[in-house]
């Protein structure tokens, strides 16, 4: 941890960075937090733990009112990607946001990961049976027969408090007119939310942009398998367009309007 | 579409989203495409979230609790939630 301190420290110092978004332990508790050049004494309770925030969307809502910063953060490799879809959807420029890596995926040589959403949890009975196991690959998902699927899905809808924790919480959510509000699309005043409708829209603005970081999920109260969906939507999305999100600064597909688009072939066209 | 159709299968709800392009020229192939797709979710039957129809949670059958959970514990796995 010294080592890491150190090296914010050198970039607050040279300038590489003017501020840099990490956690900050508070009475046991490591918050999201901003350390600058001018409290960096406060760099010693600078910390690495379990706790993940969507650090690049707030750095992103800072560069929108301050395009003239330059942030660093401390991330993972699914922080990067994020970064890369802000970048895809012109959220953020390219270069703004320096991440300082920290480990995350386990190894030979690192059985534990930092990063919560790796460790399967345990689920009750009634969820394994009725519901579903949210580490559950999707292929074991689309073996189930139809009605199954959707009783499934349903029983995990159903449950849904309408909270909005998977939006708020979403890196790459940054829209300032969200669907999921829209008194049109959705209805207003109830709970659960229109099913499945509600996670069916978000679930297709999910394509081409979620980085599968797994916070939707870990925010989720009642634990409806989100992650789940959203890496089917990403595998419908390379399947169909060969597009893989967040890899790159490419811009993904269901964004690609019009017949002179480029980077559209006939296959997609067949596609779509 | 593709897509769209690929999600929906996912969650269960497959055949019952279809495009076609018809011109206006083509009125045979937009009888034979609505008479297909008709008799399609007429095999289907009514739609399993028509309002009314979509079980709500509290009649869902659950499985039988398992022993050593049933006698203690918050008691919240009887309610299933």
């Amino acid at each position: 941890m010294p080592e890491m301190q150190e090296t914010v420290r050198e970039w607050l110092d040279t300038g590489k960075v003017d501020l840099f978004l990490g956690y900050k332990q508070v009475e046991g508790h490591p918050l999201p937090y901003a350390f600058n050049r001018d409290n960096l004494e406060e760099l010693q309770d600078l910390t690495v733990s379990e706790a993940r925030y969507p650090l690049e969307k707030l750095g992103a809502g800072i560069l929108a009112v301050q395009p003239e910063l330059k942030i660093g953060i401390l991330g993972r490799d699914c922080n990067r990607r994020a970064l890369n879809v802000l970048a895809v959807h012109q959220q953020i420029t390219p270069g703004q946001m320096e991440i300082l890596e920290v480990k995350c995926c386990p190894s030979p040589l690192r059985k534990h990961a930092d990063c919560s959403s790796l460790e399967p949890r345990t689920y009750g009975s009634v969820k394994l049976e009725v519901g579903i196991d949210n580490s559950m690959p999707t292929a074991r998902m689309e073996q189930f027969d139809q009605q199954t699927r959707f009783d499934k899905w349903l029983y995990e809808f159903q449950k849904c408090l309408k909270c909005y924790g998977c939006r708020d919480i979403c890196p790459v959510c940054f829209c300032k007119e969200c669907s999921l509000e829209h008194a049109d699309l959705v209805e207003t005043g109830g709970v659960p939310p229109e099913v499945p409708l509600f996670h069916l829209i978000r679930a297709v603005h999910m394509a081409g942009r979620c980085i599968d970081c797994g916070l939707c999920e870990d925010a989720c109260p009642v634990d409806i398998p989100l992650r789940l969906l959203y890496r089917k939507v990403n595998e419908i999305v390379k399947d169909l367009f060969g597009y893989e999100t967040g890899l790159s600064l490419e811009q993904p597909p269901l964004s690609i309007l019009g017949e002179g688009a480029s980077g559209v072939t006939d296959s997609h066209r067949a596609a779509v | 579409m593709g897509f769209l159709q690929e999600l929906f299968k996912f969650v269960g709800l497959e055949g019952r989203l279809r495009l076609e392009w018809i011109s206006s020229a083509e009125a045979t192939k937009f009888v034979k495409v609505v008479t297909e797709f008709t008799e399609q979710i007429r095999n289907l039957g009514p739609s399993p979230l028509a309002k009314g129809s979509a079980q709500p949670l509290e009649d869902l059958e659950l499985p039988p609790l398992p022993q050593a959970a049933a006698g203690g514990g918050c008691g919240c796995a009887q309610t299933g939630t």
